[in-house]
């Protein structure tokens, strides 16, 4: 218990959500118990896409925060999701990232689960010629894998640790839209990037809530006009502000002096910056709202992305104080033509981890972790847009997002 | 093999190879995409994608062209901490060979690859990246170096890209 008696010295800045202080990023005692009351908590985590499951006995093994968690596709043909920890002596059950069986097995010792994780076979449970097997009041039932809480939207599935998380949608509240817009008909995966940052998860969390940024940092966007912080945008937060999707619509440019004021600062509007083949760039306004970037963040550790014809999901997986992997799933959909499916393609070579917009993302992570040290001093202001929760209002040139996640980020840690 | 491949086939492939990583090695990384040839492709895709008939790949650049422009963008437009690159070649081995009409040889080659990133600011070094190359060389007298690529294809062996991979490889 030292480490958390030297953490209870630390106390949050009197100033609350408009800062967070930098020992939550490096202190090891804070990371655990965010393994317990967020990743473990009231919270709905991304597992990954019905399209990646789609036959019965099909299964994806992946985490949330750190625990192995299996999604499958059930005898039933539903999705469900077990812990993948063996309920017996805690081996891992699955070891391939994608798989097909028709039951989930232990090496160990042969304990038997059907998809749904329930025992169905122990070996040698009865013994061998009237010796040893399990004692007499051994119950099945008692010892399947532990089940998570299961919820899908519009193709993407999410599981909970807790009984007490709200339901999925009402859980989404008004960001639910931003998931319907795109996700509105059968997907088809497209192939992973994963990259592995080192910095906190909640460095690159607040990322994408960020709109302030992204007309800033990535030159790419400005110079190229896929997203320039003088054409109509929007920011939508649900009720409790655990999450947020924003939107640009290319071509809307507003004059106006200020912009052309501040923009000739910028270093992300860059003249020499053009392409000799432009043709990576071309996206169709296949949604016919013409916005033509939408980011979407919810608690605590899924994104989706719209990048003009690039659509994926990012799921966060916090690995130590210091470290986390971004899992990029990029799809498209089932019904999809083969010069959609290469726009596509083309365009993933903008977001990942080679992306020639996105790159910055990372690169910015780690300088934050680096220029944090061990945490002992210091903290973050947020107060672009005001210094309330609902200041800021839907304007992108605001840290609203971000300061409603310390917000949720501290009733959950009580911090 | 069955047949018979001119030794001095197999000097012109992995001169062609070593080239492109010198040029990167050495900070001159622009000069790849003159190894291209006009209708040539460059593409960084993970053996996990690769292996699961999965399309999408990092890095697809599908002229020099695109090269170019991913160089120029790497060079002005994005962020990422100061670093360079190792390449360390072995392995280089000629699996067939062609030749068209007109007598133009083409090699399908492959090589072992290994990239070293040592970082400028704190000189920490790392292995960021193993894995095959499958390249199609198309002999071409012609041109200075004699041979260019038709394809390059970087199959990565880790599903994970450490930080981020914005210098060629």
């Amino acid at each position: 218990m030292a480490q958390n008696a030297i953490m209870t010295k630390q106390t949050w800045p009197a100033e609350g959500f408009t800062r967070a202080p930098y020992w939550v990023y490096t202190d090891a005692a804070i990371y655990a118990q965010e393994q317990a009351n967020i990743f473990r908590g009231n919270t709905w985590n991304y597992l990954g896409l019905e399209a990646e499951v789609p036959e019965i006995g099909n299964y994806k093994t992946t985490y949330i925060g750190e625990q192995s968690v299996v999604m499958t596709r059930a005898e039933d043909g539903q999705i469900h999701a077990v812990q993948n920890r063996c309920a017996h002596r805690g081996n891992m059950v699955c070891r391939e990232a994608f798989g097909q069986a028709k039951k989930l097995s232990c090496v160990y010792h042969a304990w038997n689960y059907n998809l749904k994780g329930d025992l169905t076979h122990a070996a040698f449970s009865k013994g061998l010629r009237g010796e040893g097997g399990l004692p007499e009041d051994f119950k099945h039932a008692d010892h399947g894998l532990l089940k998570l809480r299961v919820a899908t939207l519009c193709g993407l599935v999410f599981a909970t640790f807790s009984n007490d998380t709200p339901p999925l949608e009402d859980w989404l509240g008004d960001v639910a839209a931003g998931i319907k817009r795109v996700l509105h008909k059968p997907l088809k995966v497209l192939g992973y990037d994963t990259q592995r940052i080192h910095a906190n998860w909640k460095a690159y969390h607040e990322n994408p809530r960020d709109s302030y940024h992204a007309n800033i940092l990535h030159t790419f966007y400005g110079t190229f006009g896929l997203s320039r912080q003088s054409q109509e945008s929007g920011m939508t937060l649900d009720a409790a502000g655990r999450h947020v999707y924003f939107y640009t619509k290319a071509g809307t440019e507003k004059p106006s002096t200020d912009f052309d004021k501040t923009a000739s600062d910028l270093r992300s509007k860059n003249d020499a910056l053009r392409l000799e083949d432009p043709s990576i760039l071309k996206w169709t306004d296949e949604f016919g709202d013409g916005v033509s970037v939408q980011i979407l963040t919810t608690y605590p550790s899924f994104v989706l992305h719209q990048i003009a014809n690039s659509l994926a999901t990012r799921q966060l997986l916090p690995k130590g104080p210091h470290q986390c992997d971004l899992v990029w799933t990029y799809f498209g959909f089932e019904d999809d033509d083969v010069v959609m499916t290469e726009r596509r393609l083309a365009q993933a070579n903008l977001a990942g981890s080679a992306g020639l917009i996105s790159v910055e993302d990372a690169a910015v992570c780690e300088m934050m972790q680096k220029a944090m040290a061990d945490g002992a001093t210091g903290e973050s202001f947020m107060e672009m847009g005001g210094k309330t929760l609902t200041s800021g209002g839907s304007s992108k040139l605001s840290e609203r997002a971000i300061r409603n996640f310390w917000h949720n980020y501290r009733m959950d840690m009580k911090l | 093999m069955s047949t018979y491949i001119p030794s001095e086939h197999f000097r012109t492939a992995e001169n062609l190879i070593y080239e492109w990583a010198r040029c990167i090695d050495e900070n001159r990384v622009e000069a790849i995409a003159s190894l291209l040839c006009e209708t040539g492709r460059y593409t960084v895709k993970s053996r996990f994608n690769h292996d699961r008939q999965l399309p999408m790949a990092i890095i697809d650049c599908h002229s020099p062209a695109q090269l170019r422009d991913r160089i120029l963008s790497m060079r002005i437009a994005n962020i990422y901490a100061p670093q360079h690159y190792r390449h360390i070649i072995s392995g280089v081995q000629i699996v067939g060979t062609s030749q068209d009409a007109d007598g133009v040889f083409t090699l399908q080659v492959r090589s072992n690859y290994l990239v070293v990133r040592t970082m400028e600011l704190d000189g920490d070094m790392k292995i960021i990246s193993t894995g095959q190359c499958q390249d199609e060389i198309v002999l071409d007298a012609s041109t200075a170096e004699g041979a260019r690529f038709k394809n390059r294809l970087f199959l990565y062996d880790s599903r994970v890209i450490e930080t981020l991979l914005i210098i060629p490889i």
